[in-house]
């Protein structure tokens, strides 16, 4: 447990509780200062997204964004040219090589976690597992530090490969559960969104619901009841908006493009949930666990991957919303440049890559190094601390200034780390 | 002493002296209903059947609220109440791991039906180490935290010492001067020694404990990087230093292999005496300020753990004068309850005077709205749709409490998922959220509970001819309340050339349990 | 010679340090070659155990078959590697062609015996993966499939492309032409056996070994194919060896098994290991008493005989390391084994007790 740090003690860290609460803490004026209505229009019109691909199970940065080719550690397969001379990536991502113009990779990381849960964490809180303190997930700081007040749909939205839906307070931690996931499991709708059948209509209960809630409220009335009552009409505006969720009612040809399968649906899905101006979407792929037939599996896997990513990558710029939009690939960590003798991969953090897109991030470029058979990184190391400071820095953020549960400040990403700046514009 | 007014009489003394002009802006005492739902969801975690509401209300007699506030904690649904609420206190909605809900949850209801007295539940809990089977329910503290310090010693400051030391860890906090670092290793040092045996993923290990070992820590700031120790101490007392033992003395069972030690001095046995002895005050504050916060809807101390010189309580004589009235009356749960429910302070209207309207809620000028927890929200859903009635019915003369909670558990479980915090995490502030909106507007579980059945809600109304006598049955079922007028008339409205009343009758019902009415404890 | 399979036992172990994916054979029988995941091939002279290495390739071969006169080297000449200690083949070498295919799709053609190899001729004859070589009984055809779902005949003279046969709808894992010449059998990924008419390039019919695949739907991929398969002498019977009973598809955790498949009315055999082995077959043969020989490995290795009338798994033999493939020599007795730890091991079964090798 380190919540404070090393960076205790600085200006923004002695911010008094009070004054904070009170209003005074210049230091979130940045993000949480929405309070007049210029400042939020301007933020929605220069509203930032986020997208995050998740490769579940630890994809192999050999057989991806750093291929070592005809090394001891390289595998079977070639490396292929980009469109951006002089980098190379693995054959098994065609499509993606020929977007590579629009691709930032991030080959030097190094997490030194090579377990799932505690290797996700990293990613996906930009710190390490500490006990007795949970982070918010990047979908939930995203959500709420980009999140337009009057939005109608929720902020923080994953899309899971299969399963059931739900909200998940967990990854919002202190940051409350308005930020918290809420999981289309199988691309599926949120539980208990659409009306069932049985109830035709319910604007007549819905009409009474607020006589009884005016009544009450003539006499009593708090921040609370205030947020509760409203609840329903947010809920309602979410409900008339249930078509958002469904992908089916997109273009049957982008369908095609994006694959009749799945992942490809579900890439379809994000692109439309972004579009409808959800903040943050996180598809997850399953699965990259492959300790057993690394060069099989990964063939079968990217072979789904490569085609979403590329035509959202392609439609996200042909609207425009590159610019605005972030796009993370990531995984738990990469897998072991040795190959075992059941042609397997195992977990590996030692050096592996992450490639990112959009939001202004410097495009065509290759940051971080590792050596000849991809064993360790020479060059530019960094680990999930700094990528997190990158995607906030990114996205038009400061991660250095704190949240404040219980009083206390948090800093929003790891002090210890720092963005990325050589792929920042 | 003797000649001393009851505690009730001195709190509103103290309250009243916390704003000028208290007695005039001050809202007035509540209606029998407003009192009746309020106190029952307070002390028993449900409200009122009907019939309960129609008796209360009927009763004429002067002591009525005194004999309801009596009966209420004599009932075992107080020892429910108070189960429900130590058990997410102490655990955090935890999933078990190593001592079984079931035991645990008897543990603390059989404590608090037999008014045990706070220290000594607390020293309990803070002295099992869970290998006599008698005792190990209370251990479940210790041993579902899998005795983790960091969360240990976190969680005993918070719980026990009102104060949050948990940013104290690596340095002196740096916005509370009163937290030390060495505090926080104070509390550590209790339990560093110890350890779970045979090992920590064991769902049957015990708590064992070393004969050496102490605490080292450096602060971040300290550009020295100087290491300290500190024995164990509760913060802002003398430590507990070790006796010496001779060479070769230091186990009454040495370690051996597969063998758990028992070390000749136990630094954890000290901890349970040295955290509710007398001389520390900040145990009986913390004590006496949740169980007030129980009751008000917020800590004299705000937030409830974080007590300290710089945050100080709302009205500190008052806060301290309930802390040594809880400490010398041997920490009578029952009696601190039974005072502040008798108390005007408690028993004020929710509905602000003109004047009260823009006061903080810290002057007490009006009741606090509370909403209402997880339970109480899944109790409170199921004695309105009538399902408790239902089942209350069925089991006839075979109901006892435990008999009736067994049936109504299943129908808590989506309400303690969707509105319980994240598990392991301490109770936050409210938040209504998606999925609880969706859940109650779409969901089918509670559609089933307002659905028609013998003796339910709907079933009953639909079965009366006169619309104000549906109007009353619906309003006094919900909302403890008879309704006004204007209510009837909306009844008798709604109700009017209907097709199907019991459709419409759903309708109200669900538009009333969607109501901030119903929602809060008000 | 009298093979006794319980006197299976380690002849040589030949080093080559990187993990090995392939073996095979020459037709004569002098020569093993192991191909690696270093893109090389490496020629193991069991005469002279001189070792050469064959580099052509820019990634790993899993398909080899030879083109050769066996009139040169008559097989019945070919004694015992035991008995002579070592080796039964002429010194002077047999002209004869390997044909290698690798993971880039490539088809090289080689003159297997020279001193040095180069490939004399590159195919780039699939997209993606070639996963298995055959040439045809008359030694005119060569037949290649892979991960383009394709199967494909080459005229072995010169390389031109004879015949494509589509039907596939996965990677195609592997390919056997009967010993009559007249058809090919291939399989895939899924477990779909295609039958060939090679006069017309007609399906004929499908054998099912649906057995061999599972998609894992926890990990969202397939899992399976058919890694090694062989007819018997006879051409009455198909091996085939691969994985079933997965559980877990991305720890292997699964048992190999053979399909034997009577061809006269298509039905499958289960043949079982008898011991709860975890892992995928990899190499199947028949020994020339009709015995079935599979290899493969998880963990370690193992190879595993069976009879095939009744199914019963009669003998197993512990391999030190995951068997990779497997190669059964002309001479019927011998067998080879590319170990995951970069060794070649030439296990004999004759009955005769082991004589080491003279260099």
């Amino acid at each position: 447990m380190n919540i404070c740090d090393y960076a205790c003690g600085t200006a923004d860290h002695t911010v008094n509780r009070r004054l904070f609460l009170g209003g005074g803490a210049a230091g979130l004026a940045g993000f949480a200062g929405m309070t007049t209505p210029a400042a939020a229009r301007e933020l929605k019109s220069v509203q930032k997204r986020m997208l995050v691909i998740f490769l579940s199970g630890g994809v192999s940065q050999l057989e991806t964004w750093d291929p070592k080719p005809n090394t001891d550690t390289g595998g079977p397969f070639r490396a292929i040219p980009t469109s951006v001379p002089g980098i190379h990536m693995s054959e098994l991502l065609p499509e993606a090589a020929k977007r590579m113009h629009l691709l930032t990779l991030v080959r030097g990381i190094n997490t030194k976690e090579d377990e799932h849960g505690r290797g996700a964490t990293i990613m996906l809180t930009g710190r390490r597992t500490e006990p007795g303190l949970v982070y918010p997930h990047v979908g939930a700081v995203a959500a709420k530090l980009l999140t337009d007040k009057d939005a109608e749909l929720p902020g923080h939205i994953q899309i899971t490969p299969r399963g059931g839906g739900g909200f998940n307070k967990e990854d919002a931690a202190f940051l409350g559960p308005k930020f918290a996931s809420v999981t289309l499991g199988d691309g599926k709708p949120p539980a208990d969104l659409l009306r069932p059948a049985t109830l035709t209509t319910d604007a007549e209960r819905e009409a009474f619901r607020r006589k009884l809630n005016d009544r009450f409220a003539k006499s009593r009335r708090s921040a609370q009841t205030e947020a509760y009552t409203e609840s329903y009409e947010q809920a309602a505006k979410v409900v008339a908006r249930a078509d958002a969720f469904d992908a089916s009612r997109e273009d049957p040809k982008a369908a095609d493009r994006y694959g009749r399968h799945d992942f490809g649906r579900h890439m379809l899905l994000a692109r439309r949930l972004l579009e409808q101006g959800v903040t943050f979407v996180k598809v997850s792929h399953t699965n990259y666990d492959t300790h057993h037939e690394n060069f099989d599996f990964h063939i079968e896997q990217l072979g789904e991957f490569d085609r979403p990513f590329a035509m959202l990558l392609d439609d996200l710029k042909e609207r425009g919303m590159l610019e605005s939009t972030l796009v993370v690939v990531m995984s738990e960590f990469g897998r072991t440049p040795r190959i075992n003798d059941r042609y397997g991969r195992d977990h590996w953090s030692k050096a592996w890559s992450v490639a990112m897109a959009g939001c202004g991030l410097k495009a065509g470029a290759a940051v971080g190094k590792t050596n000849a058979n991809g064993t360790a990184v020479t060059d530019r190391e960094v680990n999930g601390g700094h990528l997190f400071h990158t995607y906030f820095r990114a996205l038009g953020m400061d991660p250095t200034k704190n949240f404040y549960p219980a009083g206390r400040p948090v800093p929003i990403a790891d002090p210890k780390a720092a963005a990325i700046h050589e792929i920042l514009a | 002493m003797g000649s001393e007014p009851p505690l009730r009489e001195r709190i509103d003394r103290q309250i009243a002296a916390g704003l000028p002009n208290y007695d005039a802006i001050a809202a007035p005492i509540a209606n029998d209903s407003e009192f009746l739902r309020r106190v029952t969801l307070d002390l028993t975690g449900r409200i009122p059947s009907a019939a309960d509401a129609r008796a209360f209300l009927a009763d004429s007699s002067a002591d009525k609220r005194t004999k309801l506030v009596d009966a209420l904690l004599a009932s075992p649904e107080y020892a429910r109440r108070m189960q429900e609420i130590f058990d997410v206190l102490l655990m955090d909605r935890r999933r078990d791991s190593k001592v079984p809900r079931a035991e645990w949850e008897k543990f603390l209801r059989t404590s608090f039906a037999a008014n045990k007295p706070y220290d000594e539940l607390v020293r309990d809990i803070l002295s099992s180490d869970g290998a006599d089977p008698k005792t190990r329910p209370a251990a479940k503290f210790f041993l579902d935290r899998d005795l983790e310090p960091t969360i240990v010693t976190r969680d005993i400051s918070r719980l026990f010492l009102g104060r949050n030391l948990q940013c104290a860890q690596c340095h002196d906090h740096p916005l509370v001067d009163d937290y030390k670092q060495e505090h926080y290793y104070g509390i550590q040092a209790f339990f560093n020694r110890a350890f779970l045996f045979p090992k920590a993923d064991d769902p049957k290990a015990v708590i064992a404990e070393k004969a050496d070992g102490e605490v080292n820590f450096i602060s971040v700031f300290d550009p020295k990087k100087a290491q300290k120790t500190t024995p164990p101490a509760v913060p802002g007392w003398k430590p507990i230093g070790d006796p010496k033992l001779e060479k070769g003395k230091e186990y009454k069972v040495p370690p051996k292999k597969d063998v758990k030690p028992v070390p000749a001095y136990s630094r954890l046995a000290q901890l349970a005496t040295a955290v509710t002895a007398d001389e520390n005050i900040a145990f009986r504050r913390t004590a006496a300020n949740r169980f007030w916060a129980i009751m008000m809807g917020r800590g004299l101390v705000q937030p409830l753990d974080f007590d300290h010189s710089a945050n100080p309580a709302s009205h500190p004589a008052l806060f301290e004068m309930l802390a040594e009235e809880f400490e010398e009356k041997n920490y009578d749960v029952k009696g601190l309850l039974r005072e502040i429910a008798m108390s005007k302070t408690y028993q004020r209207s929710s509905e602000p005077t003109a004047a009260g309207k823009d006061l903080a809620e810290d002057r007490y000028a009006t009741a606090i709205l509370k909403p209402l927890s997880p339970e109480q929200l899944g109790y409170a859903t199921m004695q309105a749709t009538g399902l408790t009635d239902v089942y209350r019915t069925e089991l006839a003369k075979k109901y006892t409490e435990e008999a009736l909670h067994a049936k109504l558990a299943s129908n808590l479980g989506p309400f303690r998922s969707l509105y319980g915090t994240r598990a392991g995490e301490p109770e936050e502030g409210f938040a209504s959220t998606l999925d609880q909106t969706l859940f109650v507007k779409h969901g089918g579980h509670i559609r089933n509970l307002i659905a028609p059945r013998t003796g339910s809600l709907v079933d009953r109304a639909a079965k009366l001819a006169e619309p104000s006598r549906v109007a009353e049955e619906l309003y006094l079922t919900v909302y403890t309340r008879l309704p006004s007028d204007e209510e009837r008339r909306d009844i008798e409205d709604a109700l009017r050339g209907s097709a199907n009343r019991t459709a419409v009758l759903g309708d109200i019902v669900w538009a009333m349990l969607a109501s901030a009415e119903f929602r809060f404890n008000h | 010679m009298v093979i006794d399979i319980t006197k299976t036992r380690v002849l040589m172990d030949l080093k080559h340090g990187r993990p090995l994916v392939g073996c095979r054979f020459d037709s004569s029988g002098r020569y093993l070659f192991a191909s690696s995941e270093d893109d090389f091939i490496v020629r193991f002279d069991l005469l002279t155990r001189e070792k050469v290495t064959l580099a052509g390739h820019s990634s790993w071969v899993r398909g080899m078959a030879f083109v050769a006169k066996p009139t040169l080297v008559p097989a019945a000449s070919i004694p015992s590697l035991a008995i002579l200690g070592g080796l039964g083949a002429t010194r002077k070498p047999t002209p004869f062609v390997l044909l290698s295919g690798d993971y880039h799709g490539n088809l090289l053609w080689w003159r297997g015996e020279e001193d040095q190899p180069k490939p004399f001729r590159t195919v780039a004859a699939h997209a993606g993966w070639i996963r298995a070589v055959a040439v045809s009984p008359d030694r005119a055809a060569v037949a290649t499939c892979g991960n383009d779902q394709l199967v494909k005949l080459w005229s072995a003279a010169d390389g031109r492309p004879l015949a494509t046969l589509e039907g596939h709808t996965s990677h195609v894992y592997n390919l056997a032409f009967h010993p009559s010449g007249t058809r090919l059998v291939s399989a895939d990924l899924k477990g779909n056996i295609k039958d060939w008419d090679l006069a017309t390039g007609k399906l004929v019919r499908e054998l099912d070994a649906k057995v061999f695949h599972k998609y894992d739907s926890g990990f969202g991929a397939d899992i399976g194919g058919i890694r090694g398969i062989a007819f018997n002498a006879a051409g009455t019977q198909l091996a085939c060896i691969g994985i079933t009973n997965v559980s877990n598809a991305f720890a292997g955790v699964g048992n190999p098994l053979v399909v034997l498949f009577d061809l006269a009315d298509g039905k499958p055999k289960l043949l079982k290991p008898k011991d709860a082995f975890q892992g995928t077959g990899w190499g199947v043969n028949f020994l020339p008493d009709g015995t079935v020989v599979g290899a493969g490995g998880g963990g370690q290795g193992r190879i595993w005989f069976w009879n095939p009338a009744d199914a019963a798994n009669t003998h197993t033999v512990t391999v030190p390391t995951n068997a990779r493939d497997m190669a059964l020599h002309p001479d019927g007795s011998t067998l080879a084994i590319a170990g995951a730890n970069g060794n070649c091991l030439i296990y004999s079964m004759n009955q005769a007790p082991a004589v080491p090798p003279k260099k």
